[in-house]
């Protein structure tokens, strides 16, 4: 009994002290600490996801396969979130996340249970609140747009713990200052808001249909909507008291795309040219910073370590690029990577 | 000599028949064929003819049967699951499925599942290499699959009840009954072939370590068909022809969480025909009425489905006329109404008519011509003018020199046309020509039929992404598809002993014009094998399948195959002479436990097993 004790303290003390080592020398935790991931959605097959290091030296095109052998990611690969040395890989039409450690890519677990076209997730305080679509309603006319949830996971046991029945379709999702937002872009006009100490829905926030990308910088919601029919725009939240403004812009940016927020900069994106304003700017900037001619169809974006990030769809049957630049609109990198690539993560 | 005859003919060109045993060659006298054409219209090409007895030995689904007794590649989504096929290069819905001399590929994608075809349900199933759009319209582009229900108008009363059961839970129940005297004919038969399909993956285990097994791949295919024909007098006769089936499948799943989906689809094909022989002149009129549906059901727990259903009617004139002793002709008027509506593509009513004239002489015994034409005319599309010409000569007793020359066709279908959203109304019909040599060599028992084939497609159809997303058919690529196919037959008599092998080999080259690519899922080789004995009551076959590597990607990524396979079967049965045959038998298919796929992630079964008893009375 006393030993084993001893044993236990012993051991956590090595973990501390490797651990502070480590972060000391700043030593690699695995083959894929100090890079990026590229999700790669798949199509007719499994997703997949690339690695690349910061300086684009190391390069593995399909690392969860070169770590797990067969084993299925699944399909259609939506979405990765972290949480400690932990990367949950979400497979939206498998139901299933993968849980892998983030540094060596081996599987640890997979939640298997309670998810229904899984979509994004975030984590906060030992549990990930994960959006899922559900049934679609050109299958389930009756239900298919109210039937959304999220999925409260405990991370300690992988396990579905309880589901936030929404009453509206959810997408992609975000954590602030303890609050959980989300968008949809498809049938939804509103940011929901989530309380996830007490797993219930607050008054949402009326934004407009066709939003989908947000980020979150001083307390402030950054909503990027494109309506098929009207101006693209950038909504504005005020988090503290839910009132909105916004940014509209010139129909010359109609069908914007993503928006990413770094440092003190919106980036956003329309077709394959990225922009940029300040986050304090009222009105939208028409001069692109970077134009990426290789891209017919972006598909994924992310700004991030004084770069830009951006994905091609490609055609859906081989693989795709993605292509990172500087601010400067200078190409800095082409990478060969899976099929239909939707999303940067940065592993560092 | 009449059946001496024939019986040559058959060995020139339908080698598969040197299986049948003595009841079928005896048959061949009197038997009514389906589609006249067929034969008629075939010199030039080759065609391969797999009589019941074949089809009994194989599984009961249509996949099985010309997998391992054709150079069909074939692609199948798990074992009984949807199978789609490539024939000299072709896609899917370049190979069309010819019931009765009518045409049924799917009017909603084009294509036929040949999982969800009992074998069993027809009297013979040929297969017949090259392009045949003049005589069977769109999609008779890499070649045809014939589906015959041949009636015998003499005394007969004959009962044929084969039933099966193997691993996996798989059930077949096949019967078939012909009663007909020299002014009637029917026949009447059922089939039912089921399986839980549960089997496990060679190999694969999950995170785990359980096994993995094909989970949510249980499927039922049911098929009842009556055909009755009466016979006027000499020159007057009447046939009907009527199937009716239903398919009930679910869909296995590539891994364990997936939504598990079912999908149910069906057909009811009704056909009258009426036969008139004048003389110098003859006579056919075809009326069918075809319907076909599938109800998706993307939840299988839940009852919402989406759906699409067709209703085609089709008529049919066929005059022929002696114009001398040596040149027949055919002049063939055709109309097709086809009403299709789904949740995915609305409602649709399209027309389209057709005019034809074949021409076939005889300049000698051993020298033949045919020679066709047809235009189609229609508001959807814009129709070119098909034709087929084609000569076969035979130089000696050994030597039989073919050739033919077509152009061919694969119109849009209602979901490449309609589709909500990204249907295109502005496609064209994927337009093909065709050129091959065919080399039949007869030796005794041997024959050896070598063929070359070159086609070329212009505007093949293909789905592929929007700026917003949206898929949308354009006429994009060209392809260039060329090979050879090597079909060997070969028997053998030693006093009681009864030899048999039948091989065909398949080397396909079909490439993107512009990329210069291989198409993906198109092998460039493909072997299957058979040989049989038998003695008294015993008889016993081995059946080898070998298909070569195929990509799975546009780009030939050399990471992104599926791997080569040769699998093998081998199967015995005893005859206890009881009623007019009582056989029992037992198979064992992938006889070397092969780890094998056709379609990435979809393992098929290692060793299983199979028993059956089939009476004769």
């Amino acid at each position: 009994m006393k030993f084993s004790k001893l044993f236990l303290i012993a051991l956590s003390v090595s973990l501390f002290v490797s651990c502070s080592n480590d972060d000391e020398s700043n030593e690699p935790k695995g083959i894929y600490d100090n890079g990026f991931f590229i999700l790669n959605e798949g199509s007719s097959g499994q997703g997949t996801v690339s690695f690349s290091s910061d300086d684009f030296n190391a390069f593995t095109k399909d690392a969860y396969t070169t770590a797990n052998g067969t084993d299925l990611l699944g399909k259609y690969a939506q979405n990765i979130f972290f949480d400690g040395d932990r990367a949950y890989i979400i497979a939206g039409g498998s139901n299933v996340i993968n849980v892998v450690n983030r540094y060596t890519f081996k599987l640890i677990a997979k939640i298997e249970t309670g998810l229904a076209t899984p979509r994004y997730g975030v984590v906060k305080d030992g549990k990930a609140y994960v959006t899922n679509a559900n049934t679609y309603s050109y299958i389930n006319p009756t239900t298919g747009n109210t039937d959304d949830y999220v999925a409260v996971i405990n991370l300690a046991t992988n396990t579905v713990d309880t589901k936030i029945a929404l009453n509206a379709t959810a997408n992609r999702i975000l954590l602030e200052n303890g609050k959980l937002y989300i968008t949809e872009p498809y049938n939804n006009d509103k940011l929901l808001v989530i309380n996830p100490s007490t797993n219930t829905l607050e008054t949402p926030v009326t934004i407009g249909t066709s939003a989908d990308c947000m980020d979150v910088k001083d307390g402030v919601l950054y909503i990027l909507r494109s309506p098929s029919s009207d101006r693209s725009e950038i909504v504005k939240v005020k988090l503290s008291d839910k009132t909105t403004s916004k940014i509209t812009f010139p129909e010359a940016l109609d069908g914007a795309g993503y928006l990413d927020i770094y440092n003190d900069k919106v980036y956003y994106t329309v077709s394959n040219s990225v922009y940029a304003i300040n986050s304090s700017a009222t009105t939208a900037s028409t001069t692109a910073i970077v134009t990426a001619a290789s891209v017919a169809n972006l598909y994924g974006f992310a700004v991030n370590n004084n770069r830009i990030y951006m994905a091609d769809s490609g055609n859906y049957t081989s693989d795709s690029k993605a292509y990172i630049y500087n601010f400067n609109g200078v190409l800095e990198k082409e990478l060969m990577v899976g099929i239909a690539p939707n999303g940067f993560y940065f592993n560092n | 000599m009449t059946l001496k005859k024939r019986f040559a003919f058959c060995f020139l060109f339908l080698c598969q028949i040197l299986l049948a045993q003595q009841d079928s060659i005896l048959n061949l006298k009197e038997v009514i064929v389906a589609d006249k054409n067929l034969k008629k219209y075939s010199n030039s090409q080759s065609v391969l003819k797999l009589s019941d007895s074949v089809i009994n030995k194989n599984a009961a689904l249509l996949t099985n049967l010309l997998n391992f007794n054709s150079s069909i590649y074939f692609k199948e989504y798990g074992r009984g699951m949807l199978s789609t096929v490539s024939f000299r290069g072709t896609t899917s819905s370049q190979t069309a499925v010819i019931w009765n001399g009518i045409n049924i590929n799917s009017q909603m994608n084009g294509s036929t599942d040949f999982n969800t075809i009992s074998g069993s349900d027809y009297n013979s199933v040929s297969v017949k290499a090259g392009g045949g759009s003049v005589i069977y319209g769109s999609g008779a582009v890499g070649g045809t699959v014939h589906l015959n229900n041949d009636m015998s108008f003499y005394n007969r009363f004959e009962n044929n009840l084969k039933l099966d059961y193997g691993s996996f839970n798989t059930i077949g129940i096949n019967y078939k009954t012909n009663i007909s005297n020299e002014k009637w004919s029917t026949q009447i038969g059922f089939s039912k072939n089921s399986s839980t399909n549960d089997y496990k993956y060679l190999n694969r285990y999950t995170w785990r370590g359980e096994q993995r097994w094909n989970q949510n791949g249980q499927y039922d295919v049911i098929t009842m068909s009556a055909n009755l024909g009466y016979k006027f007098d000499t020159k007057n006769s009447l046939k009907l022809y009527s199937q009716t089936s239903n398919t009930d499948r679910n869909t296995s799943l590539v891994s364990e969480n997936e939504t598990k989906s079912k999908y149910i689809n069906g057909f009811n094909r009704n056909l009258l025909e009426y036969n008139g022989d004048f003389g110098k002149l003859t006579t056919n009129f075809k009326t069918a009425y075809i319907f076909e549906n599938y109800q998706y059901f993307a939840d299988n727990t839940r009852k919402d489905f989406t759906y699409g259903k067709t209703e085609s009617l089709i008529t049919k004139v066929d005059l022929g006329y002696r114009l001398f002793k040596s040149v027949e002709i055919n002049g063939i008027l055709d109309y097709n109404r086809t009403k299709g509506y789904g949740s995915g593509f609305g409602s649709h009513v399209r027309e389209i008519s057709s005019a034809s004239l074949l021409i076939k002489q005889d300049v000698s015994k051993d020298w033949k011509n045919e020679f066709g034409i047809r235009k189609e005319f229609t508001d959807n599309y814009k129709s070119p003018i098909l034709f087929s010409l084609g000569s076969s000569y035979q130089f000696s007793k050994l030597y039989n020199l073919k050739f033919n020359f077509s152009r061919n066709f694969r119109i849009p279908t209602y979901n490449d046309l309609y589709w909500e959203e990204g249907g295109n109304p502005d496609l064209k019909p994927e337009n093909s020509y065709q050129t091959e040599i065919g080399n039949v060599f007869t030796f005794k028992n041997l024959s050896l039929t070598q063929t070359f084939y070159y086609i070329k497609i212009n505007d093949l159809l293909q789905w592929v992404p929007g700026q917003n997303g949206i898929w949308s058919p354009q006429n994009t690529n060209k392809v260039r598809s060329y090979g050879t196919e090597t079909i060997l037959g070969w028997k053998k008599q030693f006093d009681k002993n009864y030899f048999a092998a039948n091989a065909t080999y398949a080397y396909t080259i079909s490439e993107n014009i512009d990329t210069k690519k291989q198409l993906f899922f198109v092998p460039f080789h493909k072997i299957t094998g058979a040989i049989s004995y038998s003695r008294n009551n015993i008889s016993a076959n081995y059946q080898i399948l070998y298909n070569g590597f195929v990509y799975t990607r546009a780009d030939n990524d050399p990471n992104e195959i599926i791997d080569a396979y040769l699998i093998s079967n081998i199967g015995i049965d005893y005859d206890f002479k009881f009623l007019d045959s009582f056989k029992l038998g037992i198979q064992v298919l992938n006889l070397f436990n092969q780890e094998y796929e056709s379609l990435e992630d979809r393992p098929m079964p290692g060793r299983n097993f199979n028993m059956y008893l089939t009476l004769k009375f």
